[in-house]
């Protein structure tokens, strides 16, 4: 039996008083599995990125963590989630530029309360898992655009999250680090998460497992 | 122990934030540093001459009742158990006929008025002595014409009474009056019995006290014969005190006021501008896990800092700048009120840019122009 990591029910969401983008909607994420979300601009794919990791609240509807409704919570539990239990990675990587790339990868752990040393070691753990490890005192503005989307996914994995949400992680890839990248979200499924991919990108949906198309 | 490391973690990170944006965070330092500089060079000054001039005045004895009393008056130390029950009293003590001594070392030494002294708050100027009722004080004028260069030493009197002076005395304005001044301190038992005395000195609270005082040591006073009693007020100068400080401190105020509500603005416009072009920051770090809170507490951490800083070069510069003119210093409590009050306008600037930061909406940020 596959374990539901994350659910929508019902959601409906709209900016403004524009139409609605998406009109009860449901899904269900399980453990296990990379689902790509695809459509053409506009339909709402980051949006429900943005819903299913509680950046946005939904007009109607629920989100489900492991069973729990958690859309209707307060900001401050919200946010506190987002830090200890999802994982997000962005189309350009959005590293703090002004900062060290260890800096960038251990900022999650200071929303978390999470001690700075234990944090530092995992990093590097990670950094060198990704071959980004020689950058740790680097700025972002001295990487590559390849090397900054596997520090930001250093960045997402740091908590090692049973929920990856990523949006069009290989947009601005070349195609070895494209790989790397899909690599990676790939063994984290397969180690009991669950990731959820918005993405324009048909070599990254054909090695989904699932597609969702809005 | 959680609660200290993540106020710590919190504002290493406000620093590490503040030292990423060296322009912007050296503008807040300059703003905060020139409104406590500014407040310090203008009305610092008004101050630091308003305080030269109290200061000035009160050395006449603002605050000062004296009452003197000829041989036969009838005043007598029972009017100081009446006098601790007035209110706006700051000090009283009486001193009783002088009686001049000289160095007991020597023959032919000059000649110098010893006074015996009464009241409980005597003790306030002298500290508890030896020997009561034997040890006494000297001021530095007296143990000078004494020839007491160790300041201690044998005094004896015409009346063949013999003192031992323990140690210096610094007089207070209000006694200047009876310099040169050698005071033998009595004990509770002697203040307890109504001992004849001529000098009655009573220091009000306030200065604007000092006429209500007066009225009030006049009828406690219970002497034989009124006409043989002078009493001595500065109510005149305590008028001239309280005009001096009303005006200049109510220029000061405004100008404080008005130049700390102009440095506010600007340091809220600042921050807005920091803010705004910081927007995707404030995006991404929402999205990653930051509350609200959290923003919020970031950024006033980070202008508490600043402007601690900014406070301190501030103020720094300004004593600087004080002391070169030749200028009074305004006192370490101005120098503490301004640099407080430095550090609170700078937090309540940065408030709603703050507020305005931790609204950021993620995905308006994030997502690629």
């Amino acid at each position: 039996m596959t374990t539901k990591l994350l659910e929508a029910r019902g959601i409906t969401f709209g900016y403004g008083h524009n139409a609605e983008i998406l009109t009860g909607w449901d899904a269900t994420f399980s453990a296990g599995e990379v689902v790509a979300i695809t459509g053409p601009s506009g339909r709402g794919k980051s949006t429900l990125l943005y819903l299913l990791g509680l950046m946005l609240k939904p007009g109607a509807g629920q989100v489900l963590i492991e069973g729990a409704d958690v859309a209707g919570l307060a900001d401050a539990r919200r946010a506190a989630l987002r830090a200890s239990r999802f994982g997000f990675v962005f189309q350009d990587a959005a590293l703090d530029a002004t900062r060290t790339v260890l800096d960038n990868v251990i900022e999650t752990a200071l929303y978390r309360g999470e001690p700075r040393e234990g944090a530092k070691r995992r990093a590097l753990e990670l950094m060198g898992q990704f071959g980004v490890d020689l950058r740790a005192s680097h700025k972002p503005g001295q990487v590559s655009g390849g090397q900054a989307q596997r520090i930001a996914l250093c960045r997402a994995l740091l908590n090692n999250p049973r929920i990856l949400l990523a949006d069009e992680p290989t947009g601005n890839l070349d195609p070895a680090s494209a790989t790397i990248v899909v690599d990676a979200m790939r063994n984290q499924a397969h180690g009991g998460g669950t990731v959820v991919v918005a993405t324009h990108d048909p070599a990254l949906v054909a090695r989904c497992d699932r597609v969702i198309t809005l | 122990m959680n609660a200290l490391r993540r106020l710590l973690a919190i504002i290493r990170e406000s620093m590490a934030s503040a030292r990423s944006q060296p322009v912007a965070s050296v503008v807040s330092i300059i703003m905060v540093a020139g409104m406590c500089a500014t407040v310090l060079l203008t009305t610092g000054r008004t101050v630091g001459a308003e305080q030269a001039v109290l200061g000035s005045i009160d050395s006449a004895g603002t605050r000062a009742v004296v009452v003197r009393a000829e041989a036969g008056a009838g005043l007598n130390t029972a009017v100081l158990q009446r006098l601790a029950n007035v209110d706006g009293i700051e000090w009283a003590g009486a001193f009783g006929t002088a009686h001049d001594v000289q160095n007991a070392a020597f023959e032919g030494g000059t000649r110098v008025p010893v006074r015996l002294a009464y009241g409980d708050k005597v003790n306030q100027l002298t500290g508890s002595l030896p020997v009561p009722n034997s040890s006494a004080l000297a001021s530095k004028l007296a143990l000078e014409q004494l020839g007491m260069a160790d300041e201690v030493g044998g005094v004896l009197s015409d009346t063949g009474a013999d003192y031992a002076i323990t140690g210096r005395i610094d007089v207070p304005d209000y006694l200047q009056f009876l310099e040169p001044l050698v005071i033998v301190p009595q004990d509770e038992a002697a203040n307890a019995t109504s001992v004849p005395v001529s000098v009655l000195v009573v220091i009000a609270a306030r200065p604007d006290l000092v006429a209500p005082v007066s009225q009030a040591v006049i009828s406690v006073l219970a002497v034989d014969d009124v006409s043989k009693v002078k009493l001595s007020t500065s109510e005149s100068l305590a008028k001239l005190r309280a005009l001096v400080e009303g005006q200049l401190g109510s220029f000061g105020r405004n100008l404080v006021v008005v130049i700390f509500a102009l440095t506010a603005v600007l340091v809220a416009a600042i921050l807005y501008g920091l803010v705004m072009l910081r927007r995707k920051d404030f995006g991404r770090r929402r999205a990653l896990g930051a509350s609200q809170g959290l923003i919020v507490g970031l950024l006033l951490t980070q202008m508490v800092v600043l402007s601690i800083i900014g406070a301190v070069v501030g103020s720094v510069g300004a004593a600087i700048g004080l002391v070169s003119t030749g200028d009074p210093l305004p006192g370490w409590d101005f120098f503490s009120a301004v640099g407080i009050l430095a550090v609170i306008t700078g937090l309540v600037a940065a408030l709603i840019p703050a507020l305005a930061a931790a609204r950021r909406d993620p995905l308006k940020e994030l997502r690629v122009p």
